[in-house]
């Protein structure tokens, strides 16, 4: 007997629409097998995905699921979870999807706190629709909208979710399933926002015009960008110049849960408290 | 269409799900005793597909099944199953492997 | 009929009558003149245990009020022309994955941001294809106070009855109109709050997307045993993506007749001084009540106006406005547009002198002005 992913897949739908060495199965795999770890039962789950390669993730495991407009995954969520305050939504969405299309709705989900899991694919490029620029596209790469060389900044994904106000923040990449479990676990166990930057390969649309062809060149490029954050805070700023850190890089389980806080709204409009007032927050501007 | 293929009828360390695999060498690449390798096949989505040269020699480190991203490759649970302990001779073989483009020792040529 | 008397504006008597239908869900973004409904809904949902969120944007208000909808609530947003452009894209999801969802948009002035404060009838056309695609939209138009709580009420049992979005069109006039309304008591209204369809079979043979060509989805709450997929592609009885041509075909086509097929139980109309009428005034929303008096004058003057008033503007009432059409020689369509309803009424009576009375420069039409039009014929 292996583990039995099966429980947790539409088997009909194997084998996956991505292409061959593509890290979204991989994490697809992670994810199931944190799910599985928790014990939490597929009845109780609600992912909730955007358009793009990542896309396809809602359709492929038998949970609750939807697949919704480009890059609104964390708005359709946003309802989803208010209503069910005590479920697990989970968005899955791309860089471009996530940080460009929906940037607006991922840093307001950071800010709200509400308890979803946000897990985006960052394969540093546009997949599906065939190798475009995104956010998080690396200065100087080949993109098919610009073959000149991109010259766009990029996004760092945490910083951005830790400056907007998600409560747990981390990275990790499909390197290495263990660990991406281990992240996939505590992101579902904390309440509040989870924005997890998961780096992906995509050998196909970012790595043939950039000297990475293969899964395994791609893969050997993450390596080589990432380091854990303990040994990335020992480095001098220049030293942490063309590193991302991986790991937990904020955890605050004190933070206010957007579902938590709107139930004392309504506690206040059923009479059982007053209003709230910035004395019942320890943060005052 | 996939198949529940959590069973292990065989009694084997690692098996495969061949409607699942894409050729994509990920397998082959994490395993550090030299089990896995390439086959040319003609009728396989990338002209190859996943052999086990080496079951006797799995060490059940479960990275293949984890990095596989097609769910096409299972390992044994370690209390249903005896594994090998790591060699200095599977390590080589490894290493082998992986210069031959992650093809089985005994396949030759570009994939 | 028990009735009860209530004074307020349009706008917060729209979001009364949801939550005495039974919404629990209001997702929006602030924006003239619409903006009081969320007002009014921050207070009213949290009283009733539901919820009331202002997003970050239009989109995402539109969005949070859909997957409210997907999760089995009764959910709704509101907006006025220019937020209904953004959530455009959203409500064809909406309309694909056949998610309830009442959407009021108190009209203004456009195109773009146009005239924020004042008054038009200018997205007649757009709430008719709001996104792309084919679909039949479901749309309803205030014409009194008393409309503005009975038309969302009866928006919340059409989107269940038809599983997709329903407009209520009110304009700022309505909207922000404040004064006595007389409405159904909450009892009445909640005594006729038929919910949307449920499956309680075992979970195997539950596929939302496999009905009658004529039947809208039967999607039942999430969380509940009943695990399917949403999604705007074309899809599957099951929800699942897919390319299968006849799938496609069917998918789109029952779209559009679970709305065509039924439009006897979405249409409703006023007519008013008809019977004997030489003179055909068509108008709706805010423009009605103008129309009305206008027509009060002229038949004290012994000129015979009547009033044919479309409460569902769409599906239009084209058997109805065919019938007059043969019967009735002069007609004449008032709208804080240049015509855009016009066009449908040419459309269903198969006439071309249909005369038009338009006006776009944010301000109502008078009754004077209705009179002297007439007097013109």
């Amino acid at each position: 007997m292996a583990f039995n992913y099966d429980k947790y897949l539409r088997l009909e739908k194997m084998p996956t629409l991505w292409c061959w060495g593509c890290g979204d199965g991989v994490i697809l795999k992670a994810f199931v097998r944190a799910i599985d770890k928790l014990g939490i039962n597929r009845d109780d789950v609600c992912v909730v995905s955007g358009i793009g390669c990542s896309g396809r993730f809602s359709s492929y495991v038998d949970f609750n699921t939807v697949h919704t407009t480009h890059g609104r995954t964390v708005a359709f969520a946003t309802g989803i979870k208010l209503v069910n305050p005590d479920k697990h939504v989970i968005c899955v969405a791309g860089d471009g999807d996530a940080l460009a299309i929906g940037g607006n709705h991922t840093i307001h989900g950071c800010r709200r706190n509400i308890d979803i899991t946000m897990i985006i694919i960052n394969n540093f490029i546009y997949g599906l629709t065939n190798s475009q620029t995104s956010p998080t596209t690396p200065k100087g790469m080949w993109t098919v909208s610009q073959k000149a060389g991109n010259i766009d900044p990029t996004f760092d994904t945490c910083n951005l979710a830790i400056a907007s106000g998600a409560s747990f923040v981390a990275r990790e990449s499909m390197l290495d399933p263990k660990k991406l479990e281990k992240v996939f676990v505590k992101a579902l166990e904390h309440r509040g926002f989870a924005c997890l930057d998961i780096l992906s390969n995509c050998h196909i649309n970012l790595g043939r015009k950039n000297k990475m062809a293969s899964a395994m060149e791609n893969l050997e490029w993450i390596d080589s960008i990432t380091m854990p954050k303990k040994k990335y805070d020992a480095l001098t700023p220049e030293e942490q110049t063309n590193l991302l850190p991986t790991g937990i890089l904020k955890e605050d389980t004190e933070a206010d849960e957007y579902c938590d806080m709107y139930a004392e709204i309504i506690k206040v409009h059923q009479g059982q408290r007053k209003t709230i007032s910035q004395d019942d927050f320890t943060k005052k501007i | 269409m996939g198949t529940a293929m959590t069973e292990n009828v065989n009694n084997a360390p690692v098996w495969v799900n061949t409607s699942n695999c894409k050729a994509c060498d990920i397998c082959v690449s994490v395993c550090p005793s030299g089990v896995l390798g390439m086959r040319y096949d003609s009728t396989s989505t990338l002209g190859a597909m996943i052999s086990i040269d080496h079951p006797e020699a799995c060490i059940g480190c479960n990275e293949c099944e984890l990095t596989c991203p097609d769910f096409a490759i299972y390992v044994a649970d370690k209390k249903d199953y005896k594994f090998a302990k790591l060699t200095d001779d599977a390590k080589e073989r490894q290493a082998a492997i992986v210069a031959n483009n992650f093809m089985s020792l005994d396949q030759q040529g570009v994939k | 009929m028990g009735t009860r008397e209530v004074i307020s504006t349009g706008n917060e008597l729209s979001a009364l009558a949801a939550k005495d239908a039974g919404c629990t869900f209001f997702g929006g973004y602030p924006i003239t003149p619409s903006s009081e409904v969320m007002h009014e809904m921050s207070d009213l949902m949290p009283a009733v245990g539901g919820v009331c969120i202002q997003m970050e944007d239009e989109i995402a208000g539109v969005a949070a009020a859909i997957g409210a909808g997907m999760a089995g609530v009764r959910t709704m947003t509101a907006t006025s022309g220019p937020g209904i452009s953004l959530k455009a894209e959203n409500l064809g999801l909406a309309q694909m994955a056949e998610v309830p969802l009442v959407v009021v948009n108190v009209m203004r002035g456009g195109p773009s941001t146009g005239l924020p404060t004042r008054v038009s009838q200018g997205d007649v056309a757009q709430a008719k294809n709001p996104s792309h695609g084919d679909y039949k939209s479901i749309t309803l138009c205030a014409g009194s106070l008393a409309e503005c709580y009975t038309e969302t009420v009866r928006a919340f049992n059409l989107a269940d009855r038809f599983m997709q979005p329903v407009f209520v069109l009110l304009d700022e006039t309505i909207g922000h109109m404040h004064g006595k309304a007389m409405l159904p008591t909450e009892e009445e209204v909640r005594d006729g709050i038929v919910p949307r369809k449920s499956f309680d079979g075992p979970a195997e043979e539950y596929f939302p997307y496999e009905c009658e060509h004529d039947q809208p989805a039967v999607l039942n709450p999430m969380f509940k045993g009943y695990r399917y997929h949403f999604t705007g592609l074309h899809h599957d009885k099951k929800g699942f993506p897919t390319e299968e041509i006849e799938t496609c075909r069917k998918l789109i086509q029952r779209l559009e007749d679970k709305v065509e097929l039924h439009k006897d139980e979405i249409e409703s109309n006023e007519e008013f001084f008809i019977d004997d009428a030489e003179i055909l005034i068509i108008a709706y929303g805010s423009v009605s009540l103008a129309a009305k008096e206008a027509i009060r004058h002229l038949r004290a003057e012994g000129i015979k106006a009547g009033l044919f008033r479309p409460i569902t503007l769409w599906p239009s009432p084209q058997d109805r406005m065919r019938e007059l059409g043969a019967k009735i020689p002069k007609i004449l369509v008032v709208e804080l547009n240049i015509g855009q309803y016009r066009d449908e009424v040419q459309r269903s009576t198969g006439r071309l002198d249909i005369n038009g009375l338009f006006k776009v420069n944010g301000r109502p039409i008078s009754p004077y002005e209705i009179v002297n039009k007439v007097k013109e014929l």
